[in-house]
């Protein structure tokens, strides 16, 4: 019974997400990948931050630790350092990875962390009820930007790839083998992966709906995209929205392999500190034996 | 040759003279000749040039606080004589360089001075300038009648690595200075003092925190909580996760992270960086993880006077982060305590599942002295920790327990997921703020979760016994402190009674939440008070009022940066008595 159920991965919990709301889609494919990678939920810690899209933590029967709106990377950061055993898994928005948390995404990115991090991006303020995000186009009307938002959008794909984010790929959650497929991966590779996901707002925003994404998407897979060249990965990355709106490319973007933070640390390397007994009577007396 | 209990030597420059090192290796020999130590540094937010100090107090018995006043001035440069004087006890020798430095404004003081070349005899010797340094110690030891061979070990061993020339030129340094000066003070060595550590509070702290199995550290730098990062990051390879955070948000919330995990995990900071910790304090109180936060004061508002020393955050800390939920603040009175808290915050963590804070003051964390650590056979109690569930179904992480405790899990526990949300929760973390807020069942649901958290506070103030004063000492008249300010008041009480009939007595605050509003109000009540604390507003004295109805009305207080000292606590005492 526990032997089947370890590998049930999705909970009871009615979710919060409006009909249609794209995080379903992400839902999905995150037990779609983990159904696929067979690892035991007890394992797994789902850690997100604050939003519509936060809330995905209750839809998992994994452990989760549903945190404060942006900071979600380093409460990642401490699990995983605490036990590199487990499968830390990142999950939220834009205005919470892009926004508030921008900050944290850069330097986790650069400390190569073994993380997977998703984020919804549906460049809106759903839960706060409709203002434009770090992502909304520039012109976007929203209640906050009724005029027109001013602002120049992120690119978190371009941003993460600089950074030193060792695997970058966007996906839509209207194609969800395709997603599942970018999440599994992101999990397998050792460091950290970001996974920017086109994940439509239905209620806050009908400019970037399903149709305008499907209009516009293109699968790098199938278009000879080699993401093991960094300018090439630019190259791509910069395609949207900062060279045009017309044409996005979704897929994996760079992919590079250097050492995990984990692997260079001088304690992380060698034992899980969540596990450690209390240091020995022996060894306090002789650091101690440095003060007499 | 005058016999004294205690001298206080004062070394005095610029920064970049190499003052503290100096004032280490000072303390460290004086130590090794068999002299209880305190010693405290005063130093500047620049490099560069400005003034600095360095004070060892040395004596025959265990010595509280530092001197207002120093005994001897080793005298780098002429700022040093012109800010020190008046900071200099009656018979007080400076010794000085007179090629440097002059004299002349202070021929009629009663100071006396002693004029070394300090500088030329560095240049024989090698012609480094910071050996001029070990030429004024040389002369400062041999004032106090201290052998020689107790700097030369010193010496020996601490310059080993950097090769014979150095020792060597350190060594004919010392002894030209030694053979400058005559013996004027005598103070009796201590035989217990070979079995004490010389350790400074954040040293203690940490080590404290690590024999407690504190294994993650998190932290971005700031004075003055930096030496614990140090100290962490120095003792890394014993197994210790050290992670120097992009800012003091990622820190708490890395230990949050880490803590979770299971690991005992711990940050520091000084009271600007605990203003951006604030909101994850919360999140550690409602998902009820156990947390221990230091913050080590200094001088505020704002940034403040960033090497200077206050007590001026105790209501910050008490109050935190918006909503209610309990929290405990401890805050060590001497740099043993300090040793000793740093293990029990993280029994307190986690039997009660909340986050704890250690409030330390630029004082505590810098000064070093020598202390006693006799007991290090550490209790670690993990509280409601379990593996397994002994019911059917999905586990209850925040059960409604009636001592207000839940059990809890961590990751890698089969069949004990669950998930913690900074939301308000059901008894198994699911959220009642979507769905069902404001739906009658989850009012009430709500109204439970709440005063299940909020229930901890009375289990651990029955359960624990220490959340109340220590009444150190009885008297006609009481000094009331907490922290670092007591040890001053310990020192200040030792002197006063050699010169007064009054006699008064301390009492003191180790823990400033929860308080035991009962035992506490008993313990206060129809006595003659004085709150004594480093900052402006009285915030112990506020605290005890709002918990206990008690109001004090006589204070000494201080908030211009510096410490309080023995002789300022006598010198307003005095006043007091006279009313």
């Amino acid at each position: 019974m526990i032997q089947e159920l370890q590998f049930s991965y999705r909970s009871d919990q009615k979710p919060v997400f409006c009909p249609g709301c794209g995080d379903f889609g992400v839902t999905a494919a995150v037990i779609k990948a983990l159904t696929d990678l067979k690892i035991p939920r007890h394992n797994v810690v789902v850690v997100t931050g604050i939003g519509c899209s936060s809330s995905i933590a209750h839809q998992f029967a994994t452990y989760g630790i549903h945190s404060l709106h942006g900071r979600l990377l380093p409460v990642a950061m401490g699990v995983k350092l605490a036990n590199p055993k487990l499968t830390v898994i990142g999950a939220g928005g834009d205005g919470d990875g892009y926004g508030i948390g921008l900050n944290h995404l850069i330097h986790t990115a650069r400390r190569n962390f073994d993380l997977t991090y998703i984020v919804m991006n549906n460049e809106i303020y759903g839960l706060t009820v409709g203002q434009y995000s770090p992502t909304s186009l520039k012109g976007m009307k929203t209640k906050s930007s009724p005029y027109g938002a001013v602002d120049n959008p992120v690119n978190p794909i371009a941003l993460a790839i600089t950074a030193g984010a060792t695997y970058v790929a966007r996906g839509f959650s209207g194609d969800i083998p395709h997603l599942a497929e970018l999440i599994k991966n992101g999990i397998l590779h050792k460091g950290f992966a970001l996974i920017d996901v086109f994940s439509p707002c239905v209620t806050f925003n009908n400019y970037n709906t399903y149709d305008w994404f499907r209009e516009r998407i293109y699968k790098l897979d199938s278009s000879n995209h080699n993401p093991k060249d960094i300018s090439k990965a630019l190259e791509k990355a910069l395609e949207f929205p900062n060279n045009g709106i017309d044409r996005i490319p979704i897929g994996l973007f760079y992919e590079a392999d250097r050492p995990t933070y984990e692997e260079e640390d001088i304690t992380v390397s060698k034992m899980s500190v969540s596990e450690a007994d209390k240091p020995s009577r022996e060894l306090i007396e002789e650091i101690l034996s440095r003060y007499r | 040759m005058k016999e004294l209990d205690d001298i206080a030597i004062r070394i005095a420059g610029a920064n970049g003279d190499g003052i503290e090192t100096s004032g280490e290796v000072l303390a460290r020999v004086l130590k090794s000749a068999g002299y209880n130590i305190f010693a405290y540094r005063s130093y500047q937010s620049i490099i560069r040039g400005g003034h600095v100090w360095y004070q060892v107090r040395f004596g025959s018995r265990e010595l509280h606080s530092f001197k207002d006043k120093a005994d001897i001035l080793i005298a780098i440069n002429q700022d040093a004589i012109d800010n020190q004087i008046d900071h200099l006890s009656n018979d007080a020798v400076i010794i000085y360089d007179s090629k440097k430095m002059s004299i002349d404004k202070y021929k009629d003081r009663k100071i006396r001075f002693l004029d070394i070349p300090m500088l030329d005899i560095s240049i024989e010797n090698g012609g480094d300038p910071v050996l001029r340094n070990i030429v004024g110690i040389g002369a400062a030891l041999r004032l106090c009648n201290v052998d020689i061979s107790y700097l030369n070990d010193y010496i020996t061993k601490r310059f080993s690595k950097k090769g014979e020339t150095v020792v060597n030129n350190n060594i004919s340094c010392a002894r030209e200075g030694y053979s400058r000066a005559t013996p004027l003070f005598n103070v009796k060595a201590d035989p217990k003092v070979k079995d004490l550590y010389l350790i400074n509070g954040n040293e203690a702290l940490a080590l404290g925190a690590f024999a407690a199995n504190c294994r993650f550290y998190a932290a971005y730098p700031m004075t003055p909580a930096s030496s614990i990062l140090h100290w962490f990051a120095a003792n890394a390879d014993k197994g210790i996760v050290v992670k120097q955070t992009e800012d003091e948000i990622a820190a708490i919330n890395a230990a949050i992270g880490a803590a979770s995990a299971g690991a005992r995990a711990m940050c520091g900071t000084s009271g600007g960086g605990f203003s951006l910790m604030v909101e994850a304090l919360g999140l550690a109180g409602m998902i009820e993880v156990p947390l221990v936060v230091v913050e080590s004061q200094r001088a505020g508002p704002s940034t403040g006077l960033p090497t200077k020393t206050e007590q001026g955050d105790l209501l910050f800390v008490a109050h935190a982060s918006q909503g209610d939920f309990p929290r405990v603040v401890m805050s060590p009175r001497s740099v043993r305590e300090g040793f000793y808290m740093g293990a029990q915050a993280f029994n307190l963590a986690e039997k009660y599942q909340c986050p704890v804070i250690i409030l330390l003051d630029l004082y505590y964390s810098e000064h070093m002295r020598t202390i006693s650590i006799d007991n290090l056979d550490i209790k670690i109690e993990r509280g409601k920790l379990i593996k397994e569930k002994s019911y059917n179904g999905r586990f209850k992480r925040y059960s409604l327990e009636e001592d207000g405790i839940s059990y809890r899990s961590i990751p890698g526990t089969p069949g004990l997921e669950f998930v913690a949300p900074s939301d308000e929760h059901d008894e198994y973390g699911n959220l009642i703020s979507d769905y069902y807020a404001g739906i009658d069942q989850y009012v009430e649901l709500r109204r439970k979760m709440h005063e299940k958290r909020m229930r901890k506070i009375d289990t651990m103030i029955k359960q624990e016994n220490i959340f109340k004063p220590e009444i150190e000492k009885e008297g006609d008249i009481y000094l009331v402190t907490f922290g670092s300010t007591t040890e001053s008041a310990r020192e200040a009480i030792i002197e006063f009674e050699k010169q007064s009939s009054y006699k008064i007595g301390l009492i003191s605050f180790p823990y400033l939440l929860p308080l035991d509003k009962d035992k506490t109000r008993d313990m206060l009540k129809d006595k003659n008070l004085i709150d004594v604390e480093c900052n402006y507003s009285g915030q112990l004295a506020q605290l005890i009022a709002a918990n206990t109805g008690v109001v004090i009305k006589d204070s000494i207080r201080k908030y211009d940066g510096e410490a309080m000292t023995e002789q300022y606590i006598i010198d307003r005492l005095n006043q007091i008595v006279k009313r």
